[in-house]
């Protein structure tokens, strides 16, 4: 049974559609997170689920409820905002036994389920507090507390580490994942940071104007980008994404841009000649032997690996080398592509992925993945 | 502990601090320090206002107003008119902020409409009044006997209690204008993640109002009643327009106390000791909106 579900979706704003056909199953127990860019939506989506934004048209279940005409503190859900929206008059205590006393809750029960919640999340010590008093960490469990502490069907989370120094986010993130573990509830994470979406996710929902662009495991929309749009927002280094044109048949397309000409492989059904993009991840391009000429522009070196930007004519590629290996920008090198490695995807913005499933061998991406900045595309 | 000699630079620099601050000390020493120590002084002599001539009474001054009933009545409609009028603009000047805060499709003309009382001279607002009180061709009568509401004409001037409740009903109409914007900018600040917060916790919209924009109101609402308690207690033209104090004087405040004594009996002296007594009702509210604004600052 799909504890969160939405049915062909959307929601205008005027002219402006802010989510258009959102089709969307959210299993129970399930951590999904809402990625995309700013303006595609996912926080409309998120605010409507928690009743905050009427859909226009469409319907959202959850569990067997149609919740559209369900007001927010009656949906059994709890929200964590990117502000905190902590009570400033409340003190700590008061703030996250709020929900349980406007639902009614007695007074001895309350003080018990405050005092569990605030052991589980180390607020003990200050419950006695203003918000202001707190830090920016100390705020953000505040509001973790208030919506844990009526253990509510779904949880949704809306950019809740993204007021938080790099380091409290890492900490942060790990916090959310462990509580997630050990709850099992379903929780729903709005965020623009794919650091945050690709570790704490069960799956993942990318999302671009207003469309939903895939929804699939971190894994899978890493390895297995649907569209060219995904697979640019995907990854960091992003993908270099090189247009040019397939040419072939089935079981023997090339493919073909200025200064590059490689063999296309592991192309399905939907493959045509025409107008085509490659996609080509940093790990699937050697840099220093091969059999295609190019310019070396720029080494980054983050210690534990060089990140090189190198050019074919008007084409720039973004590779990795061990950090042992000593460039210098203007050098002339040899690269190669792996021809078991390039994502190809339709002519257009959102192209389509052309490559047959399941996806070619080799991009692990758990190397891939532990090596994503906390820098946001 | 030695303290290092100031370089030069230094020293111009609190020379030009001095410079620049003195003009503002000058003007409110002259006309504000040099009043109120002249007030001081002129309350412990018995002046004939006309020619400004007396003799030094000390303290009779205060003896005779405090022993005086003229002094504690004038005290007391001054009080009840403070209450009163304050109460009803606090009043109406949220709710009708609360009511400009929604979405409604009129609001930017409401808005601007809503501040014509307050912008609009006192004689000309106490005209039109009169003109609506007015007990032989006044409207207020015509609708209220139309309606079938009363039999005969109401005098709303010239009997108690209905002089001072129609002073209070104008005095808020004319000063919750200022209640209402001062409100809406509190409101405006007030972050919509709150509300969103309360509906999700379950909240309804009263108890939202009291849970969230009641407590962020606070601070505004009561550096607003400090201000307006100290400008009603002090309030004249409005009163003395629209009753002159009368009928006799059951609508007559202090400051009118100190008009009569000062050009209406030419006792000057005693109008300043009627002055420096209101000085020192009204120093209570200043202290407290001082301390209160200071401590907002600090918070």
């Amino acid at each position: 049974m799909a504890d969160v579900t939405f049915s062909n979706v959307q929601k205008h704003f005027g002219a402006f559609r802010a989510v258009q056909d959102l089709n969307l199953d959210i299993r129970e127990g399930e951590f999904v997170s809402l990625l995309g860019p700013s303006g595609c939506g996912k926080t409309t989506t998120l605010r409507m689920l928690a009743g905050l934004e009427f859909p226009t048209s469409g319907e959202i279940r959850i569990g067997d409820r149609v919740v559209n005409d369900v007001a927010p503190g009656k949906r059994d859900i709890a929200m964590v905002f990117q502000s905190y929206a902590l009570y400033p008059h409340m003190t700590v205590g008061e703030n996250i036994a709020y929900p349980l006393k406007k639902r009614g809750v007695e007074k001895a029960e309350r003080a018990r389920m405050l005092k569990d919640t605030a052991d589980m999340l180390q607020l003990t010590p200050l419950l006695r507090r203003k918000p202001r008093e707190l830090s920016g960490g100390q705020q953000q469990r505040v509001a973790l507390g208030r919506a844990l502490v009526r253990d509510p069907k779904v949880f949704l989370l809306d950019e809740p580490l993204s007021n938080l120094d790099a380091k409290l986010r890492g900490h942060m993130r790990a916090e959310l994942i462990e509580l997630h573990r050990r709850l099992g509830r379903t929780m729903v994470y709005v965020t623009h940071d794919q650091l945050e979406a690709m570790t704490m996710s069960d799956r993942i929902a990318v999302m671009e104007g207003g469309k939903l662009q895939q929804f699939a495991p971190p894994q899978e929309v890493y390895r297995e980008p649907s569209n060219r749009f995904v697979a640019g927002f995907i990854g960091t280094p992003g993908m270099t994404i090189i247009d040019g044109a397939l040419s072939g048949s089935p079981g023997a397309w090339r493919f073909d841009a200025p200064g590059i000409s490689v063999e296309a492989r592991h192309l399905g059904p939907d493959a045509a000649e025409g107008a085509a993009s490659m996609g080509v991840r940093p790990e699937a391009l050697t840099i220093g032997t091969g059999d295609t000429p190019a310019t070396l522009r720029l080494v980054e070196q983050t210690g534990h690996e060089n990140i090189v930007v190198v050019s074919i004519g008007d084409i720039r590629m973004t590779g990795r080398t061990t950090p042992d290996k000593v460039w210098s920008p203007g050098e002339e090198v040899m690269i190669s592509i792996d021809p078991d490695m390039p994502h190809f995807f339709a002519d257009g913005p959102n192209g389509k992925r052309l490559n047959a499933k399941p996806s070619p061998r080799g991009n692990e991406p758990s190397h891939s993945l532990s090596n994503l900045s906390e820098v946001s595309p | 502990m030695a303290t290092r000699p100031k370089t030069l630079l230094e020293r111009h620099y609190a020379l030009l601090g001095l410079a620049l601050i003195a003009p503002t000390v000058l003007v409110f020493c002259a006309v504000i320090v040099y009043p109120l120590i002249s007030a001081i002084y002129l309350s412990l002599f018995s002046i004939f206002t006309p020619t400004l001539e007396g003799e030094w009474v000390g303290l009779a001054n205060y003896r005779e107003l405090l022993t005086s009933g003229d002094f504690w009545s004038a005290l007391r409609v001054n009080l009840i008119w403070t209450i009163g009028t304050l109460t009803l603009q606090i009043v109406a000047g949220v709710g009708m902020a609360l009511i400009l805060h929604q979405n409604i499709w009129f609001r930017s003309l409401a808005r601007s409409l809503i501040l014509f009382p307050y912008f609009v001279s006192t004689v000309v607002a106490v005209l039109v009044w009169k003109w609506l009180f007015n007990d032989l061709y006044g409207i207020l009568n015509h609708l209220m006997m139309t309606a079938g509401i009363i039999d005969w004409p109401i005098d709303y001037l010239g009997m108690m209690p209905n002089a001072l409740i129609s002073v209070i009903l104008v005095g808020a109409w004319k000063y919750f204008p200022f209640v209402v914007i001062a409100v809406l900018a509190r409101l405006q600040t007030i972050p919509d993640a709150l509300y969103e917060a309360a509906r999700i916790d379950g909240a309804g919209p009263v108890a939202r109002f009291f849970d969230v924009t009641l407590p962020q109101l606070r601070d505004v609402l009561v550096v607003i009643i400090m201000l307006r308690a100290i400008w009603d207690f002090k309030e004249f033209d409005l009163i003395f327009l629209l009753t002159g104090g009368g009928p006799v004087n059951s609508t007559e405040t202090l400051p009118l106390l100190v008009y009569k004594e000062a050009f209406a009996l030419n006792q000057m002296g005693m109008a300043s000791a009627y002055a420096v007594v209101m000085m020192l009702i009204m120093l209570v509210f200043m202290i407290l909106y001082v301390r209160r604004t200071r401590s907002v600052d600090g918070a």
